[in-house]
Parts: C-alpha cells; sequence; structure tokens
C-alpha cells in the first residue's frame, strides 16, 4: 500500500468508525429484541432505539465516506445525530410517561455511558479539521 | 464459591482491561501497533470463545436466562466483535489500529458483564 493510501486509511476516523459499527450492532440488537419480544411496554422508546441504530449505520457510512473526501453526507448526519441525541435525552427527562423504559437515547444515553452524547461532537470535530485538511491539499 | 463461568467472566474482564490500557498507550506514544498487541487480543479471543462455550450452559440446562434472546445476542456479540476489529486492522499498524483494539478491547469487557447479568 502506498503511503499516501495509508496515510488516507489510518487516522482517527478508525475509532469513530468502530464506535459507530459498535453502537449500530448494539442499538439494533437491542432495539429488534425489544420490538419483537415486549413492544407493549415502551413503544416510543423501542422505535426511537431503532431509529438509533439506522443513524448509527448512517453515520458509520458517512464518516467512511468523509475519510474517502466525501464529507458532505456527514455534514448533515453527525448534525441530525446530534439533534436526535438531545432532543430524545431532553423528552427523556420532561415527559417521563413516553418513556416507561428507557431508548438508547434516554438521559442523554446514561446507559452506554454518555457515548451517544459525546460521539456525534467527536464527529464533527472530526469532520471539521478533515474539511480542512481536504482543503489544505486542493 | 462464585460460578466457573463467573470466574472466567471476571478473568476476560480484566484481561480485556489490560489490553485496552496497552493499547491506548501504544496509541498515545504514536507508535506502530506491536505484534504482541495482536498475541494479546487473539489470547482474549480465546477466552471469549471458552466464555461463549461456558455460557451454553444456561442454554441447554433447565435454568434458563431471563431473555434468551438478549442472551444468545451477548454470546453472538461475545466472539465477533474483536475477529471483526482485528480483521478492519488487518495490514495497518499505523497507530490509530492500537485505538481501534482498545475500542474492540472494552467493548468485549462491557459485552461480557452483559453476559453476566443476563445469565
Amino acid at each position: 500500500m502506498s503511503p499516501v493510501a495509508t496515510e488516507r486509511r489510518s487516522g482517527p476516523h478508525q475509532v469513530l468508525l468502530a464506535f459507530y459499527a459498535l453502537f449500530t450492532l448494539a442499538a439494533g440488537a437491542r432495539a429488534i429484541v425489544q420490538l419483537t419480544t415486549q413492544y407493549d411496554d415502551a413503544p416510543v422508546a423501542y422505535w426511537l432505539s431503532l431509529a438509533a441504530a439506522v443513524t448509527y449505520a448512517l453515520g458509520w457510512y458517512a464518516i467512511r465516506s468523509a475519510a474517502a473526501g466525501d464529507t458532505r453526507f456527514a455534514s448533515v448526519m453527525l448534525w441530525v445525530e446530534l439533534a436526535g441525541v438531545v432532543t430524545v435525552g431532553t423528552l427523556s427527562l420532561v415527559v417521563r410517561d413516553w418513556f416507561p423504559d428507557a431508548s438508547v437515547w434516554s438521559d442523554y444515553g446514561i446507559g452506554y455511558g454518555f457515548v451517544p452524547a459525546v460521539l456525534p461532537i467527536a464527529g464533527l470535530l472530526w469532520l471539521r479539521r478533515q474539511k480542512s485538511t481536504h482543503l489544505a491539499r486542493n | 464459591m462464585p460460578s466457573v463461568s463467573t470466574q472466567i467472566t471476571w478473568i476476560v474482564v480484566g484481561y480485556a482491561a489490560l489490553v485496552a490500557v496497552l493499547a491506548i498507550v501504544v496509541a498515545a506514544r504514536g507508535l506502530e501497533r506491536p505484534s504482541w498487541l495482536d498475541q494479546m487480543a487473539w489470547m482474549l479471543q480465546l477466552l471469549l470463545v471458552v466464555r461463549a462455550l461456558a455460557g451454553l450452559g444456561p442454554l441447554l440446562g433447565d435454568d434458563h436466562p431471563d431473555s434468551t434472546s438478549t442472551y444468545v445476542g451477548y454470546l453472538f456479540a461475545a466472539v465477533c466483535v474483536l475477529p471483526i476489529a482485528i480483521r478492519s486492522v488487518d495490514g495497518d499498524r499505523a497507530t490509530w489500529s492500537s485505538a481501534v483494539l482498545a475500542v474492540a478491547a472494552v467493548a468485549v469487557g462491557v459485552i461480557a458483564v452483559r453476559l453476566e447479568m443476563t445469565a
């Protein structure tokens, strides 16, 4: 592999990709199990967990594309994810009745050590750096 | 005295923490990923396979887990995460590849704890 290819392949985005893959798996498996086995307990929370899993899958793809040079999708997707975490986190604190059981983003991701809240912020910081690197190269 | 599977879980958690800390140290020092880190990761994988095999006991016996689907999910994830992470950094020994192994090691440690909680 050429040094340029290695440089593009290797970087902090690898850690972000690892987290996004893990959270796609964790949120997706959790949502599917809950939706199929205990749907009536907290349907809103379980559907929101599924939405979170889809967001992580799209976030993974967005970061992969941004690492390859196309930052457009990531610029939208990471903000969508951040908005989701903030909105669901706030709703779970304000409208407790909607969340008899927790979703992935409940209480800003407290069940996952607040990683769901940190992840889009870390992604946006990386994206900002990635954009400036891309501009400097061109 | 804790059961054999519980004892294996705590060995897995301790070893995963060690792998994660060493991987973070390697990454923080900006070094290339050393081969001994790969060997430690594969040793962790071996422990996870042993834990998963021990975890088949509750499924085959009379004392089933509260949520079988959740339990099977954790069993499956416990043995899949690390090989996927190692495969993703295959041929890449740059600094950040160690950080990927650190993330995977932390993840399997957490999965092992969750597996124990759902057993």
